[in-house]
């Protein structure tokens, strides 16, 4: 008895013994929680919209952020946990936008059905992409990925120039969808994505992805299947980025394939910077960097009027920043936050030293 | 059909010259600077826009702007390596990739504010005209200007693969290739070797776009070289970046194998439609065969 309870101290620090649990603190600091309070505080911002203090474009733009936002948190586990990069972005979100107009404007099938065909051929596409992995590594699979991607483009070019569905017929559960109803959507779609995401990072699944990615001879000798935990990484990160594809059609509901933006090599590119400037293992992160490459433009530069005449210079500023950032602070926002705190830590340390005299 | 088969592989020609002269820029910064350069392209553009700027503006005679075009995107090339490779060298590999994904961003944005925002006059021809001859009873046609490329990408690749295998600097670039930091142990000025060979690639590059401009066959915008561009990632792995000659066999292999499936289009237009994807499908499987490339090395991995 005495013995178990010498053993459980020395596990767990003595302030936390017999302490009450506080459960507003304990839900603010679990992942889960701050998840949830986003999500409430988006649907706010969506409230604002409709009571007319945040104008229709700033909230369209805060949409495709937050779309973007999906594919590129798939690709955070893809990069930043598995180790596997990855060029094909546009593909798969391409596939998402157009399985959503054959599912909701062609065979005319209800939101559901169609969510559930377009997420079953990502997961088809995501393991052809997983078992070439096996082969070819490197900088060599995100060239590939880069042809696969390029197939799955031209497919979809082929097959219908210009999509477009009308999002105030679709229904779902006996609502009219309408530009609302998707907006909504998306926003539970981001957080339990999100949610979804912190849990498998936190998992064995996400353990076992990160000893992947420091060494894959490691891995292999302790026994983690590189077949199992690539296909997953990459089934996952297909899978987010096609229904990251089905809400970006839910949200413009029209594309034209040869002027989009969405199915190009930027867009791959663009998700990648984000991923990479976020601070690639961190999700806060990842958003912070899809917010920083679309959004800012659109959202705080434009406010200012030199840049909404000169809208160039937006471009040419991001690119400026985004070398900046890469060149001094390689692990991102995230390093530099991670920096800041550090330094104010060690401030505030040898402040109580010079007044106390005490390391205390 | 023989004929109208040989007025396929000829009208294939310039795309095949641009692709090869794009890749092996690529393939320069690919083994020295062990990076993907996403920049290639907008540098290209931006030293085609230069040119016809020049040309048209200033009124410069045609092979005066190409020159200058050409100088341009040399020392724009060695800036990069300068003022920003050189700086960020503890910056991991797909960190470099983003880096020159902001300089796409950088050059994007840049045109306009520099140019203005309105398409750009062609860039002049190198020569007009058609040379046609006759077989077996078709007319075959082939445009001066794509000879005149053919015979300008032959001395220019010549001129550098004898630099490469024959030279000192050649010797520098592949030792710097297979790993730098025992380049620099054994006395290889990496810097030098590095920014020489940024502006090698830059200038190919502008060099590709003033053939692909002067063609017609594209009109000039800041994003005209990204096909050629991500043809020219694609021929790299097809032929395999372990030697400078597998790239260049890829960048003849695509475009041809483009121009040929599209041939079959008159059959049916089946092939027509799809030649992008039928390629690229046949060049998936070869790479899954052979994941080094063609004429690529397997190189052991040390755990």
């Amino acid at each position: 008895m005495n013995l178990q309870k010498e053993y459980l101290q020395q596990l767990v620090p003595q302030s936390t013994i017999g302490q009450k649990v506080k459960p507003i603190q304990s839900f603010v600091k679990n992942p889960l929680g701050q998840f949830a309070i986003f999500g409430l505080i988006l649907l706010l911002v969506k409230i604002f919209e409709l009571m007319g203090v945040i104008s229709g474009p700033l909230l369209t733009s805060i949409g495709f952020v937050l779309v973007y936002s999906i594919a590129a948190i798939g690709f955070c586990l893809l990069l930043g946990y598995s180790g596997l990069a990855s060029l094909g972005t546009a593909g798969f979100v391409g596939l998402g936008v157009y399985m959503a107009f054959y599912g909701l404007a062609e065979w005319n099938i209800t939101i559901l059905p169609a969510f559930v065909i377009a997420g079953i051929i990502a997961i088809i596409l995501g393991f052809v992409i997983g078992f070439i992995s096996l082969r070819i590594e490197g900088i060599y699979l995100a060239i590939l990925t880069l042809a696969l991607s390029e197939i799955v483009v031209q497919i979809l070019k082929t097959l219908e120039a210009s999509v477009r569905i009308r999002n105030a017929d679709i229904t779902f559960f006996g609502l009219q969808l309408g530009k609302d109803g998707a907006f909504f959507i998306i926003i539970f779609a981001l957080v339990a994505l999100l949610m979804v995401t912190a849990n498998i990072i936190r998992s064995p699944t996400g353990r076992a992805m990160l000893a992947m990615k420091n060494s894959t001879s490691a891995a292999q000798a302790m026994g983690i299947s590189l077949l199992k935990y690539r296909l997953l990484a990459f089934v996952i990160s297909t899978l987010y980025a096609s229904v990251a594809g089905f809400m970006y059609m839910l949200l413009i509901t029209s594309i034209t394939s040869t002027t989009s933006t969405i199915l190009t090599l930027a867009f791959s590119l663009n998700i990648l910077g984000a991923v990479i400037i976020g601070g690639a293992k961190s999700l806060w992160g990842t958003m912070f960097g899809v917010f920083f490459i679309y959004g800012f433009q659109q959202i705080i530069l434009s406010d200012i009027p030199f840049f909404r005449n000169n809208p160039e210079f937006m471009t040419l500023v991001t690119g400026v920043l985004l070398i900046l950032v890469v060149m001094f602070y390689p692990g991102g926002f995230a390093q530099m936050l991670f920096n800041a705190k550090w330094a104010i830590r060690t401030k505030l340390k040898e402040r109580r030293v010079r007044k106390y005299g005490t390391e205390a | 059909m023989l004929g109208s088969f040989l007025n396929t592989i000829t009208l294939s020609l310039l795309t095949i010259c641009v692709t090869m002269m794009a890749t092996m820029g690529i393939a320069l910064i690919f083994k020295t600077s062990n990076t993907t350069n996403f920049a290639q392209g907008s540098i290209a553009a931006l030293g085609a826009y230069l040119t016809t700027y020049l040309a048209f503006d200033y009124g410069l005679p045609v092979w005066l702007t190409i020159i200058l075009g050409i100088v341009f995107g040399i020392a724009f090339g060695v800036l990069v390596d300068v003022g920003i490779f050189r700086r960020g060298k503890n910056v991991n590999i797909v960190g470099k990739q983003i880096i020159t994904m902001g300089l796409v961003s950088l050059i994007i944005g840049g045109i306009p504010m520099i140019f203005g925002a309105d398409t750009p006059p062609a860039i002049p021809s190198f020569m007009r005209g058609n040379l046609t001859f006759d077989v077996m009873g078709t007319e075959v046609s082939i445009t001066y200007h794509s000879l005149i490329s053919l015979a300008i990408t032959f001395v220019v690749l010549t001129t550098l693969f004898v630099l490469l295998y024959k030279s000192k600097w050649g010797l520098g670039v592949r030792v710097t290739a297979s790993r730098e930091s025992t380049a620099e142990l054994v006395g290889i000025n990496t810097h030098v070797i590095t920014a020489t060979s940024w502006g090698i690639a830059a200038g190919l590059a502008v060099l590709a776009a003033i053939m692909l401009g002067g063609s017609g066959l594209a009109s000039i915008s800041s994003t005209y070289m990204t096909r050629i561009q991500v043809n020219s990632f694609l021929a790299g792995i097809l032929g395999g970046f372990s030697t400078f000659y597998g790239p260049i066999v890829g960048a003849v292999l695509i475009p041809l194998g483009l121009a040929v499936v599209g041939f079959f289009g008159r059959f049916s237009p089946f092939f027509q439609e799809w030649a992008e994807v039928i390629v690229y499908v046949i060049m998936l499987i070869v790479i899954l065969i052979k994941p080094q490339g063609i004429f690529g090395k397997k190189i052991g991995k040390k755990v």
